[in-house]
C-alpha cells in the first residue's frame, strides 16, 4: 500500500509539473523581444498587407489570454499547432527532427555511460595510483572541452576519412542494405563520438565517487576477508550498491535525449531537433517552441519518474 | 519511410539513366552536388523565405523572363516576346507553344493568367507573399494558349523586373488549394515530386539535409546536360569545405573568405565576382527620434562617414573579397548604380574638423559633448551577421579618435529589429546599428526600404522623407527605362547626402567547383540563383 501511495504521488507530481511547464512555455517565448511576423514579412516583394495577413493567420492579433485558451484547447485535442515558418503541423516537424536526432544522441549517450562507468570503476579501484590520475585527468579534460571546439577538431582530424556532415550520403545510387548501413555508421561516428567524449567525464566522476564510498564500507572489507575474488567484490557488492546516483544520472541523460545536441548538430550539419528548436527560437516560431519544449518536459518528467520508480526497486529504504 | 523515399529516388534516377555511372560521351550526364549553407525553408512559394527556396523555384517553375548572360538585361524565357500598349498599361506576352508540365498536362498562358489573378484576388490573404509582384495589376487574360495579356491600373516602371521573380504555377494542381478565402494556398506543402515545368524537377527534399533535382524530360527549352543536381545543406562552413576537399560534394555556392586559399591550393576552381550583398552602418534617421538628435545632423553623419576605414574592414573582415561600398544600389546591378558616387575618404582629421566646427568639444575623458550629453552610442549588431563583430572592432577605435564612444549591443536578429523599431514600429529610441542588405538587380526593392511606408516592414533606419517618397513613387510609374534610371541615380545621390546608411563593404560572390566540371557560372547572386537558369543548364563534365 505504501508503494502504491508512492507511485500515485509521483505520478500526480509529474502531471502537475507538465501542466506548469506548458503554461510557462507559453508565456516565456512571448516575453522574448520581436515576433515571427517581423521576420516572415521580410521577403523582397512584401507589402504592408503581408504583415497584417501573417498576424491574422498566426492568431497574434488576438489577446494573449485568448491565444493561451486556444493553445490549451488544441493541446487537449492532441494538436500541437502549425509551424509559423513552414506552415506544416508541429508534430510532423518535431517527428522528422526527432527521428534524426535519437540514433545519434542515443549512441553518444550510451557510449558515454559505458566508457564513463568503466573509467569510473577503474579510477576508484586503482585509487591513489597513476592509473587513477590518468583516468580522471583525461575524463576531466574532455569534460571541460567546448563541444563545438572538439567537434571541429574531429572534423579537421578525420576530414577525408569519415564524412564530416549530414546523416547519409544522399547521392548514393542504388545502395544495398549493407552499403546504406555502412554509410549511416560512417556519418554517425563523429557526432556520436563528440557527444560521447564530452559527456563521459561526468559519469567517470560520479561513478568513481560512488564507488569510493561503497568500497570503504564494512561489507566490502568482510567480502575481502572472506577471500572473494576482486572482480566478484567489485561487481556484486561495490558496483551494485553504487548504482543509485548512477541510475539518477542515466535517467536525467536519457530525459534530455529529445532535446538533441544543438552544438553537435550544428558542427556536423545533423538535421536534428536541437537545430530545429534553435531555428524556432531565432524565428520566434511559438508553436514549434511550445511543441519542442512540451516534448522535452514530458521526456524529462517521464525519465525522472522512471528513476523514482527505480529507486523504489533499488532502495527498499524509500518505502520504509 | 526514409528508406522508402530513398528507394523511390533511386528508381527515379535509374529511370533517368543517370545511375551515377560515367557517361559515354565524357561530357554529358552525371549528378552535380552543391554544398549550401543557406537551405530551403519551404517548397511553397506562398510561404518560402530563404534565397535557396527562390532559386529552387527558378529551376522548377516557368517564369516569363530571366536575366541574360550579363545579368543586367532581360531575356526571353517562357515568354518568347512581349509588347506594351495603352501607354504602358497593357502588356502582352507570347509564350512557348506546346509546353507541358512535368506530369504531362499542357502548360499554357492560361496557367500564367490564373496565377496572376489568384495572387491579385488573395493579395491581402494567402497570396500576400507575392502581392508586391502583382501591384497595380487589375487582371490577366489568356485569349489563346500562347498569349497572356496583363492589364494595369497605371503604367508601371518595372514590369519585367517583377515578372522575372514571378513563378507560374500549374492551375490544375494549385486551384484545389484556394479554400478558406485563399488561406489554403499557404498550407499546401507542395511535396516532391513537385509538378513544375522548368529544366529540372524536384524529386526529393528533406529540410536541412538535401534537395535533389532530376532533369525534366518534358522541359520545353534547351535541355540541361547533367542528369540531376543536388543541394546538400551544411550548418558549418568548415565541414562544408572539408566535404568539398574530400569530394563528397562538387561545389560550394558561397565560399567563406577563410576557405578560399585552402580550396585554391587543393586545385578547385574558385570564382570571385562582384556581389549584391553590402554591409552597412545604420544611423537612425527618424526625424522624430527622441534622444541623441545630433545624429540627425547631416554634418555629424558626414564626419562619421570619414571615420570609417573601409579598406581595413575589407582586408580584415573579408580578407580582400569585397569592394568599398557607397550607394544603396551596388555596382553589380549595372546601369542602375549611380557611377558618379564615390566612397568617402577615411580621414580622421577631417572628421574631427567637422565635429569641432559644430562646437562639440571633448570632455576630460576625450568623448565629445553634443547638446549637453556625451557622444556615446550603443551600436546594435545582429548575431546572424557574421561580419558585424569584427567590423565593430575596427570602427570602435577609429570613432574614439574623433571623440565618439561606440558600445556594442549584440542581439539575435529578431530582437535587434524589435529594439530598432521600438516602440510599436516608430523607431524612436535606437541610435546606431550594423547590418547588411542583399540587393536585387532591379533597384526598386532597395529603394523601397527607406520609404515611410516600410515602417515596421523593411525599414531599419527609420528614414522617412516625403520628397524621397515622391521620387520613389515616380520611378515606380516611369515606363521609360532611361528616364527611370536618371531618377534612380538622383535618388541614390539624395540618400548619399542624407546618409541613413554609411555603406561599408560590397562582398564578392565567391563559389568553388571541382576541376572535374566545366560550365558552372557564378553570378552576383552566386551560382544557384534566382536570376536565370544558366549556371546549371550549361554545366557539364570535363
Amino acid at each position: 500500500m505504501r508503494g502504491a501511495d508512492y507511485v500515485i504521488k509521483r505520478l500526480g507530481f509529474a502531471v502537475v509539473t507538465v501542466f506548469v511547464a506548458i503554461s510557462l512555455n507559453f508565456a516565456l517565448f512571448r516575453l522574448a523581444p520581436g515576433s515571427a511576423v517581423s521576420n516572415l514579412a521580410r521577403v523582397p516583394h512584401a507589402t504592408p498587407e503581408l504583415h497584417q495577413a501573417l498576424k491574422r493567420e498566426f492568431g497574434l492579433d488576438k489577446s494573449k489570454g485568448a491565444q493561451y485558451v486556444i493553445y490549451l484547447k488544441q493541446l487537449v485535442r492532441g494538436n500541437l499547432g502549425v509551424s509559423f515558418e513552414n506552415q506544416q503541423p508541429v508534430s510532423h516537424n518535431l517527428w522528422v527532427a526527432l527521428k534524426n536526432t535519437l540514433p545519434m544522441v542515443l549512441l553518444g549517450t550510451l557510449f558515454s555511460i559505458v566508457l564513463g562507468t568503466l573509467t569510473g570503476v577503474v579510477a576508484a579501484w586503482r585509487r591513489g595510483t597513476a592509473v587513477e590520475g590518468a583516468t580522471v585527468t583525461t575524463a576531466l579534460g574532455f569534460y571541460s572541452m567546448p563541444t563545438h571546439w572538439l567537434g571541429l577538431m574531429l572534423v579537421i582530424l578525420f576530414s577525408g576519412v569519415l564524412p564530416t556532415g549530414g546523416m547519409t550520403n544522399d547521392f548514393l545510387i542504388n545502395p544495398s542494405f549493407w552499403t546504406h548501413l555502412k554509410d549511416l555508421a560512417a556519418h554517425i561516428a563523429l557526432p556520436s563520438l563528440t557527444l560521447g567524449l564530452v559527456l563521459y567525464g561526468e559519469y567517470t566522476l560520479i561513478v568513481r565517487s560512488a564507488m569510493l564510498e561503497t568500497l570503504g564500507e564494512d561489507y566490502i572489507l568482510t567480502a575481502r576477508a572472506k577471500g572473494l575474488r576482486p572482480w566478484a567484490i567489485l561487481r556484486r557488492h561495490a558496483l551494485r550498491n553504487a548504482m543509485l546516483p548512477i541510475a539518477t544520472l542515466v535517467a536525467l541523460s536519457l530525459g534530455y535525449i529529445v532535446a538533441g545536441a544543438i552544438l553537435v548538430e550544428t558542427v556536423f550539419s545533423w538535421p536534428g531537433i536541437g537545430r530545429a528548436v534553435y531555428e524556432a527560437v531565432l524565428q520566434r516560431d511559438y508553436p514549434m517552441l511550445q511543441g519542442g519544449f512540451l516534448l522535452l518536459t514530458i521526456s524529462v518528467v517521464f525519465f525522472n519518474l522512471v528513476a523514482d520508480l527505480l529507486y523504489f526497486k533499488l532502495d527498499p529504504r524509500i518505502t520504509q | 519511410m526514409r528508406r522508402a523515399a530513398l528507394v523511390l529516388l533511386v528508381l527515379a534516377l535509374a529511370a533517368a539513366g543517370c545511375g551515377g555511372k560515367s557517361s559515354k560521351s565524357g561530357s554529358a550526364g552525371g549528378t552535380f552536388r552543391i554544398g549550401s549553407s543557406s537551405g530551403i525553408d519551404s517548397l511553397n512559394p506562398y510561404v518560402a523565405f530563404n534565397q535557396d527556396a527562390y532559386s529552387t523555384f527558378q529551376y522548377v517553375y516557368p517564369i516569363l523572363v530571366q536575366y541574360d548572360a550579363t545579368n543586367k538585361h532581360f531575356a526571353p524565357f517562357f515568354a518568347r516576346s512581349w509588347k506594351t500598349s495603352d501607354a504602358g498599361k497593357t502588356w502582352t506576352f507570347h509564350t512557348v507553344p506546346n509546353a507541358k508540365w512535368s506530369d504531362g498536362k499542357p502548360l499554357t498562358a492560361a496557367d500564367a493568367a490564373w496565377t496572376i489573378n489568384t495572387d491579385v484576388k488573395y493579395a491581402s490573404g494567402g497570396a500576400a507573399n507575392e502581392a508586391g509582384l502583382v501591384a497595380h495589376i487589375t487582371r490577366a487574360d489568356a485569349p489563346n494558349p500562347t498569349t497572356l495579356v496583363v492589364h494595369y491600373k497605371q503604367a508601371p516602371g518595372n514590369v519585367l523586373g517583377q515578372f522575372q521573380q514571378f513563378f507560374i504555377l500549374p492551375k490544375h494542381v494549385w486551384s484545389k488549394h484556394i479554400g478558406h478565402k485563399g488561406a489554403d494556398l499557404k498550407t499546401f506543402p507542395n511535396n516532391p515530386p513537385v509538378v513544375g515545368s522548368g529544366p529540372f524537377t524536384l524529386v526529393k527534399y528533406q529540410k536541412n539535409e538535401i534537395a535533389l533535382f532530376k532533369r525534366n524530360g518534358s522541359y520545353w527549352g534547351t535541355k540541361p546536360k547533367i542528369d540531376a543536381f543536388g543541394l546538400r545543406m551544411f550548418s558549418n562552413d568548415d565541414a562544408m569545405i572539408s566535404a568539398l576537399k574530400a569530394h563528397e560534394i562538387d561545389a560550394v555556392e558561397a565560399v567563406p573568405a577563410t576557405g578560399i586559399k585552402t580550396l585554391k591550393g587543393a586545385g578547385f576552381a574558385v570564382s570571385d565576382v562582384p556581389g549584391l550583398d553590402q554591409t552597412d552602418f545604420i544611423i537612425n534617421s527618424n526625424p522624430r527620434k527622441l534622444h541623441h538628435r545630433e545624429l540627425l545632423n547631416l554634418k555629424v553623419k558626414e564626419a562619421f562617414a570619414h571615420a570609417v576605414d573601409r579598406q581595413q574592414i575589407i582586408s580584415v573582415v573579408f580578407l580582400g573579397t569585397a569592394k568599398p561600398a557607397y550607394s544603396i544600389v551596388p555596382p553589380s546591378t549595372g546601369a542602375w548604380s549611380n557611377p558618379n558616387l564615390k566612397p568617402e575618404t577615411f580621414d580622421v582629421a577631417l572628421a574631427n574638423k567637422i565635429l569641432d566646427g559644430l562646437g562639440y568639444k571633448r570632455g576630460s575623458d576625450g568623448i565629445r559633448v553634443a547638446d549637453g550629453h556625451k557622444m556615446s552610442y550603443d551600436v546594435i549588431t545582429p548575431t546572424s551577421v557574421s561580419s558585424a563583430n569584427r567590423t565593430f572592432q575596427i570602427l570602435q577605435p577609429d570613432f574614439r579618435k574623433i571623440g565618439v564612444q561606440l558600445k556594442q549591443k549584440a542581439l539575435d536578429a529578431t530582437a535587434a529589429f524589435a529594439e530598432m523599431s521600438a516602440p510599436n514600429n516608430k523607431y524612436l529610441n535606437y541610435d546606431l546599428a550594423l547590418w547588411d542588405w542583399t540587393s536585387l538587380i532591379d533597384p526598386d526593392f532597395m529603394l523601397s526600404v527607406v520609404t515611410c511606408a516600410q515602417y515596421g516592414g523593411w525599414s531599419d533606419s527609420g528614414y522617412c522623407d516625403k520628397h524621397y517618397d515622391a521620387m520613389y513613387s515616380q520611378q515606380q510609374l516611369t515606363p521609360n527605362q532611361d528616364a527611370r534610371r536618371a531618377l534612380v541615380w538622383k535618388m541614390q545621390k539624395y540618400l548619399y547626402d542624407h546618409r541613413p546608411y554609411i555603406w561599408l563593404a560590397n562582398d564578392d560572390s565567391v563559389a568553388a567547383v571541382s576541376p572535374k566540371w566545366d560550365g558552372f557560372v557564378n553570378t552576383p547572386q552566386g551560382p544557384f540563383n534566382e536570376l536565370s537558369i544558366r549556371s546549371l543548364t550549361t554545366l557539364h563534365k570535363k
